[in-house]
């Protein structure tokens, strides 16, 4: 992913007509998906754009764990806890609040405002916990936040004046340069109702290219060098400048801050802030989206987030035509019960046969320069192999691979 | 200009390094030879920050580098390479020296992330240097593949570009010629030659090729059960008894350690 640079550009033949047509190929590819993109809420009812506005969210979120696990290759199982503080900041900043028998606080800002400040939350949150993110490794940190979803889920279902409790909250809508991310006041644009989902679903384009791009920035520049290091060699990347535990604490914190978007964009797409959801189930979900999608790349997360959250949208749609799949409540597999099974063989499926993931998979397929890296593997990123002895036992750094 | 005095490392009971010192001169080779176990590799873990030394002091300048973390060290100017390869496989050659000059830009997350001006004039700024760095090795047509499809004896070499492109006062080698082929240690040890002569950095050697310590080294440490039991100009070392004993009584100029 990180690698197309000068260098590596000029060694695959400049200006060689093989390089102009694929650049051809490539600009048409994202022409025609940039206007398909612009072209669903046009065609598609309200379910799928909330399908499709369920999937924006996850991919910004599985961008910044894709950050932490895949190209850090430091586990968080807390990865929900940050979608919480940010979905719940948000309604806490914008919402005024009401006094009475069931008292609540708020603080009524402006809601963009409440955005900016919900995302500089979680990162706060995060910055909590960046101690312990900066000090321990790999799987380790995995075990460690586990802690925040048993915290997370105590507060969200205690902390009432806060959270409303079991009920969560009703979630303020965005107005935004005069704009409500709302169904009212209406709003028809070619003969289309725009309504909330229509509305939204612009903003999360701007918002998950936004953060695809500042996370590419990052993972082609100078951290994203220090990041993969502390993956790959951990000494090395000591011995070579590269300060291990602040750079641990300070990928932590960034995570943290796209959790905290992510849990933005769900707050605005749900409308209502629900506890139980922000659990460790949620986590897995995106452990399963990078897997998936392909460890270490904003193109993996992305597909990963895709896959993972319309798989179980797909099969509550066709739960009556797919076979042995019940319709929710009858006491059969329920459609989510078999998007988690699914899902869990894929997971399986892509760890045994496709170390680069869904896009690794791409790039073979389009035997693109990116077929090569995949099958070189960018995989072993994993962070749940045993993690190698203390230095003081092991005379060498470790050379896995 | 490195000065080494009364190290001693234990771990758990074992005695790693019992004591040792001496004392690198600027602009010279010194190289750190015994047999397996000696405590070289322990050695230059204490020296770049990996270990941390049970007692004794180890002065680079005026810092004390034992009471240092390893990027501290980094910082110093002390660069090292690893006796088992220790490169990022799947990025390119390029992005590998590019971790070099870490200590020496600053993007940080947002200048990058925003791909600000400053990080891209920077990025670029180096990424020359880094290519200059690389055809001095004789890695420049390589710069775009990634690590893990190169030879093993080119992936030592991308190790020497890497610590190369921290712009070190001080460079720490780990068995540079190691599993490498006869024309091979040829050229690398010119490389050495090269980098002292032309760059003026002090170099300390860990090797077991003795003919490479040997035709590099201004002066030799030896270690044995990590203690130093001898230490002087190649052809001093050559002829001391404990030496040829350490090396299991064969002939002086051991050709095989």
């Amino acid at each position: 992913m990180s690698d197309v640079t000068a260098a590596g550009r000029a060694a695959r033949g400049p200006g060689s007509g093989a390089g102009t047509a694929r650049r051809t190929a490539r600009w048409a590819a994202w022409a025609a998906a940039a206007l398909v993109a612009i072209a669903v809420p046009f065609y598609l009812d309200g379910f799928w754009l909330q399908t499709g506005l369920f999937a924006m969210s996850a991919a910004v979120g599985a961008i910044g764990i894709n950050l932490l696990t895949g190209s850090t290759g430091q586990l968080s199982m807390g990865h929900a806890f940050f979608l919480a503080v940010g979905a719940y900041a948000y309604v806490y900043f914008a919402d005024p609040g009401q006094d009475g028998a069931h008292a609540i606080g708020g603080l009524g800002l402006p809601t963009p405002l409440a955005v900016v400040l919900a995302v500089l939350t979680a990162g706060v949150a995060g910055g909590l916990f960046s101690p312990i993110a900066g000090r321990l490794k790999g799987a380790y940190l995995g075990i460690a936040t586990l802690a925040l979803i048993f915290l997370g889920q105590h507060l969200l279902f205690n902390a009432e004046p806060v959270t409303g409790g079991y009920n969560g909250r009703a979630v303020p809508p965005l107005e935004l340069f005069g704009l409500t991310f709302a169904d009212t006041p209406e709003l028809v644009l070619l003969n289309v109702p725009f309504g909330a989902l229509e509305r939204l679903w612009f903003l999360g384009l701007l918002l998950v290219l936004g953060a695809a791009a500042f996370a590419r920035g990052v993972l082609r520049g100078r951290p994203g060098r220090a990041m993969n290091t502390i993956r790959d060699h951990e000494i090395a990347a000591g011995v070579m400048g590269v300060p291990v535990a602040r750079y641990r604490a300070g990928v932590f914190v960034l995570s943290s801050m796209y959790a905290g978007l992510a849990g933005v964009m769900l707050a605005l797409v749900f409308q209502r802030t629900v506890p139980e959801y922000f659990g460790m189930l949620l986590s897995l979900d995106y452990l399963a989206m990078i897997v998936i999608g392909g460890l270490g790349s904003v193109g993996g997360a992305i597909l990963g987030a895709v896959f993972v959250s319309v798989l179980p949208q797909l099969l509550t749609r066709y739960s009556g035509t797919l076979p042995l799949i019940a319709e929710p409540g009858s006491g059969g597999v329920s459609p989510a019960e078999a998007a988690r099974i699914l899902y869990g063989a894929a997971v399986v499926a892509v760890v045994l046969f496709l170390p680069g993931g869904l896009l690794g998979l791409l790039g073979r397929l389009r035997g693109a320069p990116g077929g090569r890296r995949a099958v070189l593997g960018r995989g072993p990123a994993l962070p749940f192999s045993p993690p190698p002895a203390s230095p003081s036992t092991s005379p060498t750094p470790d050379t896995r691979s | 200009m490195l000065d080494v005095k009364d190290v001693t490392v234990r771990f758990a009971g074992l005695t790693a390094l019992d004591g040792v010192s001496f004392t690198v001169r600027p602009g010279t080779v010194h190289a750190v030879i015994g047999p397996n176990g000696a405590g070289k590799s322990t050695c230059f873990n204490v020296l770049s920050g990996v270990y941390r030394a049970t007692s004794g002091s180890v002065r680079f300048g005026d810092a004390e580098l034992t009471a240092l973390a390893p990027h501290r060290i980094a910082a110093l100017g002390v660069a090292r390479t690893f006796q088992n390869i220790a490169l990022s496989r799947h990025l390119p050659v390029l992005d590998n020296l590019m971790l070099g000059r870490h200590r020496l830009t600053r993007a940080g997350f947002v200048s990058a992330g925003l791909r600000l001006p400053s990080a891209r004039a920077e990025a670029a700024l180096h990424r020359a240097r880094a290519a200059e760095i690389a055809e001095f090795v004789g890695i420049g047509d390589r710069l775009g593949t990634p690590v893990g499809l190169l030879p093993y004896g080119v992936q030592k070499r991308v190790e020497l570009a890497r610590a190369l492109c921290m712009e070190p006062r001080l460079l720490l080698l780990d068995e540079p010629v190691a599993g490498m082929t006869g024309g091979e240690r040829e050229e690398i040890a010119e490389l050495v030659v090269a980098v002292r002569e032309s760059l003026g950095i002090s170099v300390v050697l860990v090797e077991h090729d003795m003919g490479v310590v040997m035709r590099l080294a201004d002066r030799v440490t030896v270690l044995d059960f990590g203690r130093r039991i001898a230490d002087g100009t190649p052809e001093e070392v050559q002829a001391d008894p404990a030496v040829i004993r350490a090396y299991l009584g064969t002939s002086a100029n051991g050709e095989h350690a």
